[in-house]
């Protein structure tokens, strides 16, 4: 098992958000050499991106609300998850990980106190399932050169540097203090040999991955040639370890440390550090623990001067060459701003990660405009042409409308150009203009959710039976709007229409009841739109719903009725009428 | 901690409701206005027993179970056991009943599942009876005839006993002894441990219901590191073990507190450590202060003569040794000039996120006080810097 987590890239999935030992995972990365994060997503609620450093450089991890928003092609890679969400989610979020997740093989627990009924559960479903669960109460397991999944090894960049870890060397380190783990690392590294895998068991009751079954993994493990081992008292664990090497199913040299003697000072011990450290009976003290060790020729040391020693002793038989660092980590700076979109690169501007004249002139003002809004650069033709349309369709509906009226009367009460634009697009809202982001809403959640048309529409008679991208004030069914024809004409895209289709059978419901209530220019978008994006750029569901929460489809109605009411507003200017105000009799007095 | 044991009183009430029978008992807190509390005894019983209600085994050996106490009497008798140091107290009428009736149950678990162990001969001295003692694992497979035989209990009330165990997350379920009356098993003295993270999980029992078996009252220090640990996301710990020790320790990390304890008591320091305890989980610097602070109030009040103090642990993983060690300074900074007057020496060993600035920082701020007894780096052995402090300390 070992040795397959270290014939791949690592890929891990870290459940909940532990900035600091998220960072030091990829300083580790990066000073290994990586040429990207191990780290490949985080699951938390309320952002989209999380940004740590590579380096000395920004980058951002996506964040997903569940597991299961997650792409399956990456699922697929996914081979690790590192889970630091509290005590009463660690055990329905790790057996979801252990579903979601086919090639998962390593899941580490940080969290502490998670009820013993529940570290068992998941012991049953690590055996089950083929996957080695290490914690709860776990800093970590560190595969040196491959991965580090938790704390161990360190969080601070220059820790990391200095501890001769990126490397694999031949000794196993594993313990049930996470503590002492790094300090055994750092015994080991210290004097002269190297880690080949350091597990931090955790010192609960019922610790997953068991010290026997760290031993066997370890005895597997084609890199290890011995292994150093901390243990408490309490539990019986190291019984079952004496038995494997009694049986020769342990052959590699073992060199232990049993912390707990100081018990005996006690009448009734007090419960120690960690859970598990509490000797019920003579057997789980910390002397006959030892004693039971010795007697299959372990080494057992009484201090850690004694543990160093034997280290020395046996480098100078096995040197270990930890190699060069692969790279250093200099100063970071964290910027308050993040942006995709364009920035300065040695004082040049870049647009879409390109020099911004280079970018301008690859692009239409269409192709300009959703290269821009997507944040990536977008050359479809057929997308490209639809949004050009659609800026051109958008760009004015009369002087009627409530956002060009405001324009007017802003404009003639002697405002300036931005004012009385603002005046226009302030008036942009759930009533008016702002209805195509709804639609989307509408048709991606009906189709994805396979809605038949009935419902979907029943649900929004329930709710005032107002449905965004539905009904018309002019245009019938008999009388059809030309410029939703016009947009239907994009239609027929590789994803068979299926938004399309969605909206034109809640369209022949709604015109059953009543006959004005056909898809309207909105509606027909939104309906397009969606079909192209998945279509032409192959969008998933959570990449158009976040575009839906970003205003993306609104995004181009503002930008094509910005031009609209400029030009009413230079229209007012140029043929300057003064002061509008409504007469007496245009308000009807109520009072 | 995880493994807690509950009041025999909030015990009972669970296992009696789980098994639909009444209980009669009462729960008396000897801190309280007792003969208020012993008005709400309504019982025809003519004959009392009061216990000891802390989680204490062997009770009966120890004198802290009172029988054949007459309802005029549980006032005095409730008294008699305070003066003992305890303070809370079960009251329940006597069951009359043979001794040769005492039977022993208990149910736990290990990583194999849930065990039944039971004895016919039960008692005070069910210990003693170790080779009719029989053990079975509760399954599916299990023979439910052959238990219901041996216990008396019929298959619904175990499979109750089961339900109980699981449901209120217990770790130990023993009821010594009991005895079948022809209404039904008579429990007399029973214990349940519980795993206390799963308090949010469950119904039966709250925080409230945990008896402390430590018949000595707390010292302040330790009850100021109890409040911190149950605010704190971090976790603290402070148990004083000889309040006039010459060793005081200020550790961090579950293991490494024990690897230097343990260093004190191989060297036969034993007899001098003055107290055990650690914070962990990167605790901020305020708590820091708190926790440096109530060791330090210990350290100053020991009569010893010659007195040390260790601050350190292992290499850590992600607690700031910078940060934490703000805290312990800023507490060493207030008593530093008492700590001076009584010649205390100072010996600090520690590595982790920070350590170069972190340990230049103790080291200064000790040395300008007179205190440095020396600072260490993890290039020195954990055990190696406590054994460098104990030299100090002539037994």
């Amino acid at each position: 098992m070992i040795h397959e987590l270290r014939s791949q890239s690592a890929k891990i999935i870290c459940l909940g958000v532990h900035p600091g030992i998220i960072q030091s995972v990829l300083d580790y990365d990066y000073l290994c050499g990586r040429e990207a994060p191990s780290i490949v997503a985080i699951i938390a609620h309320g952002r989209k991106q999380e940004r740590f450093f590579w380096g000395e450089r920004e980058v951002a991890l996506p964040v997903h609300a569940s597991l299961s928003e997650i792409d399956e092609s990456t699922r697929h890679a996914i081979t690790a998850i590192l889970n630091v969400l509290s005590a009463r989610r660690v055990l329905e979020s790790s057996l979801e990980a252990l579903t979601l997740l086919p090639n998962l093989m390593l899941l580490d627990i940080f969290a502490e106190g998670v009820p013993e009924q529940h570290a068992l559960q998941l012991a049953r479903a690590a055996k089950s399932q083929k996957v080695i669960i290490v914690g709860p109460a776990s800093v970590g397991v560190l595969l040196p050169g491959t991965m580090k999944l938790g704390a161990i090894g360190g969080t601070q960049a220059p820790q990391i540097e200095k501890a001769k870890i990126s490397a694999a060397g031949d000794t196993a380190v594993i313990s049930t203090s996470g503590g002492m783990v790094n300090e055994i690392i750092h015994t080991v590294t210290a004097n002269g040999l190297g880690v080949s895998m350091a597990v931090a068991l955790g010192g609960e009751r019922f610790p997953t991955l068991t010290p026997a079954e760290a031993f066997l993994l370890a005895e597997a493990d084609t890199k290890t040639r011995r292994i150093v081992y901390f243990g408490e008292l309490g539990g019986a664990d190291e019984y079952d370890i004496a038995q494997l090497i009694a049986q020769k199913k342990i052959t590699k040299d073992v060199i232990a440390y049993i912390a707990g003697t100081v018990a005996e000072l006690f009448e009734t011990p007090p419960q120690f550090g960690h859970a598990g450290a509490m000797a019920n009976t003579q057997q789980e003290t910390a002397s006959a623990k030892k004693e039971i060790l010795r007697s299959v020729n372990v080494a057992v040391v009484d201090t850690f001067g004694e543990l160093a020693a034997l280290v020395v002793r046996i480098a100078k038989e096995h040197p270990f060459v930890p190699g060069l660092q692969a790279r250093t980590i200099g100063a970071r700076y964290r910027r308050p701003i993040a942006s995709h979109v364009s920035g300065d690169v040695a004082g040049d501007v870049q647009l879409l990660g390109n020099d911004l004249l280079m970018t301008v002139e690859s692009h239409s003002v269409a192709s300009l405009t959703l290269s821009m809004l997507l944040g990536e650069p977008v050359h479809h033709k057929k997308l490209v042409d639809f949004t050009d349309y659609v800026l051109r369709l958008l760009v004015d509906h009369g002087p009627y409308v409530s956002g060009a009226v405001n324009t007017i009367v802003a404009a003639r009460a002697g405002k300036d150009l931005v004012s009385s634009l603002a005046a226009g697009l302030l008036t942009i809202g759930p009533r008016f203009g702002g209805a195509i982001n709804e639609a989307a809403a509408c048709w991606l959640r009906g189709t994805t959710e396979q809605q038949l048309a009935p419902e979907f529409v029943e649900s929004f008679t329930s709710k005032g039976g107002i449905i965004p991208g539905i009904g018309h004030k002019k245009y019938r069914i008999e009388q059809p709007d030309p410029r939703v024809m016009a947009l239907l004409q994009f239609a027929s895209n590789s994803n068979e229409d299926r938004y399309t289709k969605f909206a034109l059978s809640v369209q022949a419901v709604t015109t059953a009841k009543k006959g004005n209530l056909i898809l309207n220019v909105d509606g027909a978008i939104a309906a397009v739109l969606l079909d192209l994006l998945e279509s032409e750029l192959g969008y998933t569901k959570q990449q158009l719903e976040s575009l839906v929460q970003a205003e993306f489809f609104n995004a181009l109605f503002v930008i094509s009725r910005s031009i609209g009411f400029t030009a009413h507003f230079i229209d007012q200017r140029r043929h300057d009428e003064g002061l509008f105000r409504l007469g007496a009799n245009d308000v009807a007095y109520l009072g | 901690m995880p493994r807690k044991r509950l009041s025999e009183f909030r015990a009972k009430t669970i296992v009696h409701h789980a098994l639909t029978m009444p209980y009669m008992g009462w729960s008396i807190d000897a801190e309280d206005d007792i003969d208020r509390q012993l008005q709400t005894v309504q019982s025809d019983a003519e004959r009392f027993v009061v216990k000891v209600d802390q989680g204490i085994k062997g009770r009966f050996k120890k004198g802290l179970v009172l029988l054949n106490v007459a309802p005029q009497g549980l006032g005095d008798a409730v008294r008699r056991l305070a003066d003992k140091g305890y303070r809370w107290c079960l009251v329940e009428p006597m069951a009359a009943h043979a001794q040769a009736e005492e039977r022993y149950l208990a149910i736990s678990h290990t990583r194999d599942g849930l065990f039944l162990t039971a004895n016919r001969n039960g008692g005070i001295d069910v210990e003693g009876n170790a080779h009719t003692m029989t053990s079975t694992r509760l399954g599916e497979t299990t023979d439910w005839a052959s238990i219901v035989a041996q216990t008396g209990f019929n298959e619904h009330s175990l499979r109750q006993l089961m339900q109980v165990y699981n449901d209120n997350h217990c770790t130990l379920l023993e009821i010594n002894p009991y005895y079948m009356h022809w209404k039904g098993p008579r429990l007399l003295d029973l214990a349940m441990e519980v795993d206390d993270t799963a308090e949010q999980l469950v119904a039966g029992w709250s925080e409230d219901d945990f008896r402390s078996t430590t018949v000595k009252a707390l010292t302040a220090e330790e009850r100021a590191v109890m409040q911190l640990a149950a605010k704190s996301p971090a976790s603290f710990t402070l148990e004083v073990m000889n309040p006039d020790g010459a060793v005081f320790l200020l550790l961090s990390g579950g293991g490494a507190s024990i690897v230097v304890a343990d260093e004190v008591y191989n060297r036969g320091y034993g007899a001098v450590l003055a107290n055990y305890g650690e914070y962990s989980g990167n605790p901020n610097q305020q708590e820091t202060y708190l926790y440096a602070r109530a060791v330090l109030s210990l350290l100053l009040r020991s009569t010893a003569p010659q007195k040390v103090l260790f601050i350190g642990g292992a290499v850590a993983n992600f607690t700031d040794i910078s940060s934490t060690f703000g805290g312990i300074i800023q507490a060493l900074n207030e008593v530093a000039g008492e700590l001076r007057r009584q010649a205390v020496k100072v010996y600090v060993r520690r590595g982790g996120p920070r350590q170069e600035a972190g340990l230049a920082m103790i080291g200064k701020v000790l040395d300008e006080h007179g205190l440095l007894g020396a600072v260490h780096d993890p290039s020195t052995p954990l055990t190696t810097a406590v054994d460098e402090a104990l030299q100090k300390v002539t037994l």
